[in-house]
C-alpha cells in the first residue's frame, strides 16, 4: 500500500510540474528549460527552512514557492527584455549554474544531499495523507490554470504566443506578462519542491538535473500543449510507463536510463507524428 | 615569481582553448547556415566520443580508422537529424519551440542510450591521458597542447578557404545571407543544410578526440561542453564564425585564470555568469570599439530556416 502512496504523491507533485510547466511554455509559448529548477528551490528551501529554523511545513512549502517565484524573475527579467530566445539560453545558464551552486555548498549537504528533513507527519497513515495532499494541490494548480487561460487574462497570454507583435501595438506590457507566467509557474514548481522534500526527507542535486526537464517536458508534449487535460494525461501515462516495464526485471542501473530512452523516443514520435499531442489545443501547435 | 605562473596558465587555456573554438566553429555554423540553436549538437558529440572509444579499446583499431569512422557515424547521425527530423519540422511550418524540443530531445535520448551501452563511469579515449612534456621559457608544453593547436588551427584554415573560394562554400555563406534568394539562383538550401551538418560532425569528431584524450568523458559531458559553444556563438555575435571562435579563446582563458582568484570547483560557474553578461550586454555579440566587417553579415535570428 504504500508502495501505491508513493506512486499517487508523485503523481500530485507531476501534476503540479507539468500542468504549471504546460502554463509556461504551452499557453505562454515562453521556451525555458530551468522548470525542476525552481522545483529544487523550492525542496531546498522548504527543506533547509525545517532543519535549521524547525519551520513548520505549510510555511516551509509556501516559502519555497515564493522563493522560486523570485527567483524566476531574477532569471527571466534579463534575457526577455533582450528578445524572447534568449530565455532559453538563459534558462539552460540558470539552471547548470544554480545546480552547481547546490552541489558545492555545505548547507546544502553538497553532492552528497541534503537529508534530516522532518516528516512533517508522522504515524501509519503518512503515505496516505501525503498522497491525498499531493494530489489535492496536483488537482487544484490542474483547476487554477484552467481558471487562468479560461478568463481574460488567459486570452492575453494566448495572444501573446499567437501573435505578440500585435499585443504590443494594442498597448500591452508584453515583458510583465511573460515574467508573471514564468513566476505563477516556477512558484507553483516550488511548491511541489515543497511537498516532495517533506515526504522524501532527502534531496540530491542529481534529481533536477536536465534529464528531469526532459521528463516535464515529456509529459506535457505527449499529453498536449496549451491544454488543460493534456498534462495530465501525459503525467499519468509516463509514471505509469515505468510500472509496466517493471516485468523485465532489468537491474536499476539499466532501468533508468532504458526509461529514459522511452521517454524520449515517444516525444521525438509524437513530434513527428503527431505534434498536438494526445489532446490537441483548439489552436493546434504544429 | 608570479610571470611564470601567467604564463603557464595563459598557455594551458589556450591549449585547452582548442576543443571550445572546435565545438563553437560546429555550433555557430549551424546558427549561421540552418539559422537553428542546434542543441542535437551534444548528442553528435556524445556519438562522436563514444564511436571512436568503441573502435579504439573494443575493436583494437588504430587511431585514424576511429577517428574516420568517428567522423562518419557522426555526420550520418547529423544528416538524420536534419533529413528526417528538422525537414519534417519546416515542411510543416513548426514553431521555433517544436525545432527547440526536437533538438534538446534528441540530445537527451543519445545521452540514454549511451549510459545504456556504456553506463556512468567517466571514459577517457586512451587509458593514459598523460602526454610528454618539455620545457620552453619556463612553461610545460606538452605534445597534447602542440597537437591541439596544430589541429584547431588546420580546422580554421581549411574551413575559411573552403567557405572563401570552395563552390560549396560560398552556397553555404550564400544560404546564409538569404536562403531565398539563393534559392532563386539555382542553389539548393536542403543540400547546403546537409554540407553544414557534415562539417559540424567533423569539427565536434575533432573536439571530442582532443577532449577525450585530455579529460574523462560522461554520456552527459557533451551537454556541458556544448554550453561553452552556445556562449562562443553570442559572444561572438550570431553568424560570425570566427569571432565566435575568438569569442571561445577568450572565455577559455578567462576560465583558467580564474583560479588565480576561485576555487577550481566553482570555474564552471565562471561561465554562467558569462552567460548572463553576454545575453544583457552583448545580446547581438561582441564588437571591437571601430571594428567594421569587411562585408555587411545579417545576424540570423536563430531559429528555423524557413526556406
Amino acid at each position: 500500500m504504500n508502495y501505491i502512496n508513493s506512486i499517487l504523491v508523485l503523481a500530485g507533485i507531476y501534476l503540479v510540474l507539468s500542468s504549471s510547466f504546460d502554463l509556461i511554455i504551452g499557453y505562454g509559448g515562453l521556451i525555458s528549460i530551468a522548470h525542476p529548477i525552481f522545483y529544487a528551490i523550492g525542496a531546498y528551501t522548504a527543506g533547509l527552512l525545517a532543519i535549521v529554523w524547525h519551520v513548520p511545513a505549510i510555511p516551509a512549502i509556501l516559502s519555497g514557492g515564493v522563493l522560486a517565484a523570485v527567483a524566476s524573475v531574477a532569471m527571466s527579467l534579463p534575457a526577455i527584455r533582450v528578445a524572447g530566445d534568449y530565455l532559453l539560453i538563459a534558462s539552460i545558464g540558470f539552471q547548470l549554474g544554480l545546480l552547481q551552486i547546490i552541489k558545492n555548498v555545505e548547507f546544502t549537504g553538497g553532492d552528497a544531499g541534503l537529508s534530516d528533513i522532518p516528516p512533517a507527519i508522522t504515524g501509519p497513515s503518512r503515505a496516505a495523507l501525503f498522497a491525498a495532499i499531493s494530489l489535492s494541490l496536483g488537482v487544484l494548480v490542474v483547476l487554477l490554470i484552467r481558471w487562468i487561460v479560461r478568463g481574460p487574462y488567459g486570452a492575453i497570454i494566448t495572444a501573446m504566443r499567437d501573435d505578440e507583435l500585435a499585443l504590443l501595438a494594442l498597448g500591452r506590457n508584453v515583458t510583465r506578462i511573460k515574467v508573471v507566467i514564468l513566476a505563477v509557474g516556477s512558484g507553483l514548481a516550488g511548491l511541489a519542491g515543497g511537498i516532495y522534500a517533506f515526504y522524501y526527507q532527502y534531496l540530491s542535486p542529481s534529481q533536477f538535473d536536465v534529464l528531469q526537464s526532459a521528463a516535464i517536458l515529456t509529459m506535457v508534449v505527449i499529453g498536449g500543449m496549451g491544454t488543460a487535460l493534456g498534462p495530465v494525461i501525459g503525467t499519468f501515462l509516463l509514471l505509469g510507463l515505468p510500472q509496466a516495464i517493471t516485468f523485465l526485471q532489468l537491474p536499476p542501473s539499466v532501468m533508468a536510463p532504458f526509461q529514459g530512452i522511452l521517454f524520449c523516443v515517444l516525444v521525438l514520435l509524437f513530434i513527428l507524428v503527431r505534434p498536438q499531442g494526445i489532446i490537441a489545443a483548439r489552436r493546434p501547435h504544429t | 615569481m608570479m610571470l611564470p605562473i601567467l604564463a603557464q596558465i595563459f598557455w594551458t587555456g589556450f591549449a585547452n582553448a582548442a576543443y571550445y573554438v572546435l565545438f563553437t566553429i560546429a555550433f555557430a555554423l549551424i546558427v549561421k547556415v540552418v539559422q537553428l540553436w542546434n542543441f542535437a549538437q551534444a548528442g553528435m558529440m556524445g556519438i562522436a566520443f563514444y564511436t571512436m572509444y568503441t573502435v579504439i579499446n573494443f575493436l583494437e583499431w588504430p587511431t585514424w580508422a576511429a577517428f574516420l569512422i568517428g567522423v562518419a557515424v557522426t555526420a550520418a547521425a547529423g544528416l538524420l537529424v536534419e533529413f528526417y527530423g528538422l525537414r519534417t519540422l519546416r515542411r510543416r511550418r513548426s514553431s521555433n519551440l517544436m525545432f527547440f524540443i526536437f533538438t534538446l530531445i534528441f540530445s537527451e535520448l543519445i545521452a540514454y542510450v549511451l549510459m545504456f551501452l556504456f553506463g556512468t563511469e567517466p571514459v577517457t579515449l586512451f587509458p593514459s591521458i598523460l602526454s610528454p612534456v618539455r620545457i620552453i621559457h619556463g612553461i610545460a608544453v606538452t605534445d597534447w597542447d602542440l597537437t591541439a593547436i596544430a589541429v584547431t588551427s588546420v580546422s580554421l584554415i581549411a574551413l575559411w578557404l573552403f567557405l572563401q573560394f570552395h563552390r560549396e562554400g560560398q552556397f553555404l555563406l550564400a544560404v546564409a545571407d538569404n536562403g531565398r534568394l539563393a534559392e532563386l539562383y539555382g542553389i539548393s538550401a536542403q543540400r547546403a543544410y546537409l554540407v553544414a551538418f557534415a562539417i559540424a560532425a567533423v569539427f565536434s569528431c575533432e573536439g571530442m578526440y582532443l577532449f577525450g584524450t585530455r579529460a574523462a568523458v560522461l554520456p552527459t559531458t557533451p551537454n556541458d561542453l556544448m554550453l561553452f559553444a552556445v556562449i562562443g556563438t553570442l559572444l561572438g555575435g550570431m553568424g560570425r564564425l570566427f569571432a565566435a571562435a575568438a569569442a571561445a579563446v577568450v572565455l577559455a582563458l578567462v576560465q583558467s585564470y580564474s583560479v588565480l582568484v576561485i576555487a577550481s570547483k566553482w570555474q564552471g560557474l565562471v561561465l554562467y555568469g558569462f552567460l548572463f553578461v553576454v545575453i544583457v550586454l552583448f545580446p547581438r555579440g561582441f564588437r571591437l570599439p571601430g571594428f567594421r566587417a569587411r562585408r555587411a553579415i545579417p545576424s540570423p535570428t536563430p531559429v528555423q530556416a524557413k526556406v
